[in-house]
């Protein structure tokens, strides 16, 4: 091992030896409060005045799911010390998180890493926040108060059955708390050599039963990454303020009304070409972003196996980049029903309709969309019957999307999944369904040109939408276990295998060569084609082990391999290797959280990430540590260092001729809360 | 990493440490179970139950139904506790029908699905149910955990207790953040 391995060792026993220093004292951290009274001494008064973390709110629903899935809570959240949405992912297995600067990522699920995150469905609070413009996620222009959050499932492999198109390889479900969770004042302030400055407030109050609000301010300023050549064209800064209210008119009869707005500068660097010279420049300047939403949501519930939720919002957003705009307003409603039928089966049904109008604001002579002006839709509607074929111990879900979009018309998704749990604390599942990912308005419209090489004339090639384009389509054969192994170990095993067909790559269009603007020049027109079909394996392992009710450790371990080929009249080349090299083939993950005496925490975290040859990028590792104090019951102070164990190491290439370097970094941040009187 | 930047990380950890330990401890949050653990036990001592051959009622017998939530968190709890004079013991059950020797019943929220036939069989047990689902106290359970604002407290469903034959001391009504009779809204 050469000086990498040498850091590691010396940064890993740094990190023992801290466990190690504290260990011995943390086991006194469950008697600390011998002084103070037993809790079975308290009175029903003085328990109900008690402040409690909050589990997960129903961590049993992870054994009765017979689907990869993965739940962040809040307490994970707090304790990892992110920042940020993409940040806080990496918790998760079999997710691929790549930061390409301080203000991009690309993040796939089971390989597919890309800057745009395609085929993978994130929400909001039920608001979806993939674009039609690329069919992925624009990170930085979609936030939330972490603190405000509650959990965040991640479901590995297609969601299409359920949730639709574009969830393909996976489902990210951002829930943020209930309003009757977070009465009182918040206030926090955080700065390092990063993430400069960062504040929140919020605000929430109510009865506690019947109507409860919350309303919040948020602002990030955050520096740039490591630049070999000096250019800090990443510097970000984004503000947000929202607001919530849950009415509860009666029991299981709740009106849920929330919106926020944002506004943002994102700097980026991007490549423009020029059909005059020169022929291509570096641009460096910053995406605006402005955005606005408001969401209502009715949920009744009749009894705990009947019930409906009606839910429609409004989400308009506004981008402004030196290369590209785009105002988009889009309109969603959707209903879900479900009930439970001849105590056997229990039927969930929905339709939904999406309308999406968008208006491309031209930047740049070479970048362009034919039409400019364009509405997409989606109309859809989808059953599933849960039956228990054995009732508590094996279930069959079979159920099936069918679903219009403008792109390629009606798709169909159906799915199967078996559930068996012999006994509470183990349970296997094995699923096969099948999931599309339709085109985008780039590989339908897009006219963008890029400098290629000078022969005895320039040449350019222009990537040209393909009104033909048609959606990608997965079939996946999925199986997990899950199982309490002993009282305080936990294992978690998924394994998939993929079968993909039509997957995006660029076709040969014409050649044509121009005489104006001068000089004389050639453009190689490229079409998107579905040029690439295959398979991708793989397994993900998630072990966790309680040792002390103090300490807590948590593994995990992801594998992805791809075997894809160019189908017939396919001549890009580079395609195979761009998503098979895109991705790490291996992950690994291992966590430790300490709770300490007198309200200390000590967390650290280590990871490792495969090579990603496609992007340039060797493989890497790293560690991230916090030290958390609740100095009083109010005030809360953090130290938490990230990538620790390099200056700088490279996540992901994007097209720059040469990776951002991902910095160090170390982040105080000071939290004061209040509970209402 | 180099060598300085490794010797300040070192001294700040080991800084933020010793701060840690000269502190004056602070009481830290507890876990959600760790209260609701205490709570099933602080009802037993405002609650009568009506007397049950298949019973022991020189002891207090708290069940758990369902998925476990509580794990070592309810052994740690009433380890060697007593009510009035009678010993306290627990256990896990598979099925409703394993419930007729409690006192108290935990329904796990994993029970969701069977609650509206598990509450009535319970109820005719003299049981005192006690659940943190959503909607329990509307399905006729007896008590509901309500976690607000990080505080677990509790609804109270008069009727349901009355109705199995409990009698329940005012004490634990006045405390309730709502006490409802019957289905319907709380007061």
């Amino acid at each position: 091992m050469g000086r990498i391995g040498g850091r590691t060792r010396a940064n890993g026993a740094l990190l023992i030896a801290a466990m190690l220093l504290v260990s011995p004292d943390a086991a006194n951290a469950t008697d600390n409060d011998q002084n103070a009274p037993r809790l079975t001494e308290l009175s029903l008064e003085q328990l109900g005045d008690i402040e409690v973390t909050t589990v997960s709110k129903r961590p049993e629903e992870v054994w009765r799911t017979a689907v990869a899935i993965h739940v962040i809570t809040h307490e994970d959240i707090r304790r990892s010390g992110a920042t940020s949405i993409p940040e806080v992912l990496r918790l998760a297995p079999g997710i691929e998180v790549a930061r390409i600067d301080s203000d991009h990522w690309s993040i796939g699920v089971r390989g597919f890493g890309d800057q745009f995150s395609k085929s993978l469905l994130v929400l909001i609070d039920g608001r979806s926040i993939y674009t039609p413009l690329f069919a992925g996620m624009y990170w930085p222009a979609h936030d939330a108060l972490l603190d405000d959050v509650d959990r965040i499932e991640v479901i590995r492999g297609p969601g299409g059955t359920i949730w639709g198109a574009d969830a393909v390889s996976g489902v990210i479900n951002i829930i943020t708390k209930a309003t009757a969770e977070t009465h009182g004042a918040l206030l926090s302030a955080g700065a390092g050599n990063i993430d400069r400055g960062t504040g929140a407030l919020r605000y929430g109050g109510g009865n506690g039963r019947t109507f409860d609000y919350r309303v919040y301010g948020k602002g990030v300023n955050r520096g740039a990454e490591h630049h070999a050549d000096g250019a800090a064209f990443d510097e970000w800064w984004t503000t947000q303020a929202g607001f919530r209210t849950d009415w509860t008119p009666g029991p299981g009869n709740t009106l849920t009304v929330q919106g926020d707005v944002s506004k943002g500068s994102h700097g980026q660097r991007v490549s423009v070409a020029s059909l005059s010279p020169p022929a291509q420049v570096a641009l460096d300047g910053s995406l605006h972003a402005v955005g606005v939403d408001v969401l209502a949501r009715w949920q009744r519930d009749f009894t705990a196996t009947r019930g409906f939720r009606l839910q429609a919002y409004v989400d308009r957003t506004s981008w402004l980049a030196p290369h590209f705009g785009e105002q988009r307003n889009t309109i969603d409603v959707d209903f879900l029903h479900h009930a439970t039928l001849a105590a056997r089966h229990t039927v969930t049904a929905g339709v939904g309709a999406r309308v999406s109008p968008s208006r491309f604001i031209q930047q740049v002579p070479t970048l362009d969309f034919t039409p400019r002006v364009q509405t997409d839709s989606v109309y859809s509607g989808f059953a599933e019957d849960e039956m228990a074929l054995v009732p508590e111990h094996l279930w069959l879900t079979v159920g099936s999307k069918i679903e219009h979009n403008n792109y390629t018309g009606v798709e169909v998704q159906p799915g199967a999944r078996l559930l068996w749990a012999p006994r509470p604390g183990q349970s296997a599942w094995a699923s096969v369904s099948r999931a599309v990912r339709t085109p985008s308005r780039i590989e339908d419209a897009i006219a963008s040109t890029s400098y290629s090489t000078t022969t005895t004339v320039p040449i350019f090639l222009r990537v040209t939408g393909n009104p033909d384009f048609d959606a990608e389509r997965t079939v996946a054969y999925e199986a997990g276990y899950r199982a309490r192994v002993a009282s305080q170990v936990y294992v978690d095993l998924a394994a998939f295998h993929n079968r993909h067909r039509g997957l995006g790559s660029f076709g040969l269009g014409s050649v044509t060569v121009e005489q104006t603007p001068l000089p004389v020049h050639a453009i190689v027109d490229v079409l998107y084609v579905n040029g690439v079909s295959g398979r991708s394996d793989g397994f993900e392992l998630s072990p966790e082990w309680q040792p002390r009710g103090w300490w807590r450790l948590r593994g995990g371990y992801s594998y992805v391999r791809f075997d894809l080929a160019n189908t017939p009249g396919s001549i890009d080349v580079n395609a195979v290797n761009r998503y098979a090299g895109s991705s790490p083939h291996h992950q690994v993950r291992l966590e430790s959280r300490l709770n300490l005496p007198g309200g200390a925490e000590f967390d650290a975290a280590y990871r490792y990430v495969s090579a990603l040859p496609a992007q340039k990028i060797e493989a890497y590792h790293t560690a991230d540590s916090r030290v958390g104090w609740a100095v009083s019951p109010r005030i809360e102070v953090s130290l938490a260092g990230q990538n620790l164990l390099a200056p700088s190491h490279a996540e992901f290439g994007h097209n720059l001729p040469q990776p951002v370097g991902i910095a160090r970094s170390v982040y105080v941040e000071v939290r004061w809360r209040r509970a209402n009187p | 990493m180099t060598r300085s930047a490794l010797r300040r990380l070192a001294a700040a950890t080991a800084l933020t440490v010793i701060c840690t330990f000269t502190a004056d401890a602070q009481p830290a949050p507890r876990s959600e179970y760790e209260i609701k653990a205490a709570y099933l036990f602080t009802f037993g001592k405002f609650v009568d139950w009506p007397p049950r051959p298949a019973r022991d009622e020189s002891a207090v017998t708290i069940c758990v139904l369902g998925a476990d939530p509580f794990g070592p968190v309810l052994d740690a709890t009433l380890a060697g506790a007593t009510i009035r004079g009678r010993k306290v013991s627990w256990r896990r059950l598979t099925g409703p029908e394993d419930a007729a020797g409690c006192h108290i019943v935990f329904v796990s929220a994993s029970e969701e699905r069977r609650v509206s036939t598990i509450v009535p069989a319970l109820n005719q047990l003299g049981a005192l149910t006690v659940s943190d689902m959503p909607q329990f106290a509307s399905h006729g359970g007896m008590i509901q955990f309500v976690t607000a604002a990080s505080r677990v407290r509790f609804e109270i469903n008069l009727l349901s207790a009355r109705e199995a034959g409990l009698t329940v001391s005012s004490e634990l009504l006045r405390v309730a953040s709502a006490v409802r009779n019957g289905a319907g809204p709380g007061e």
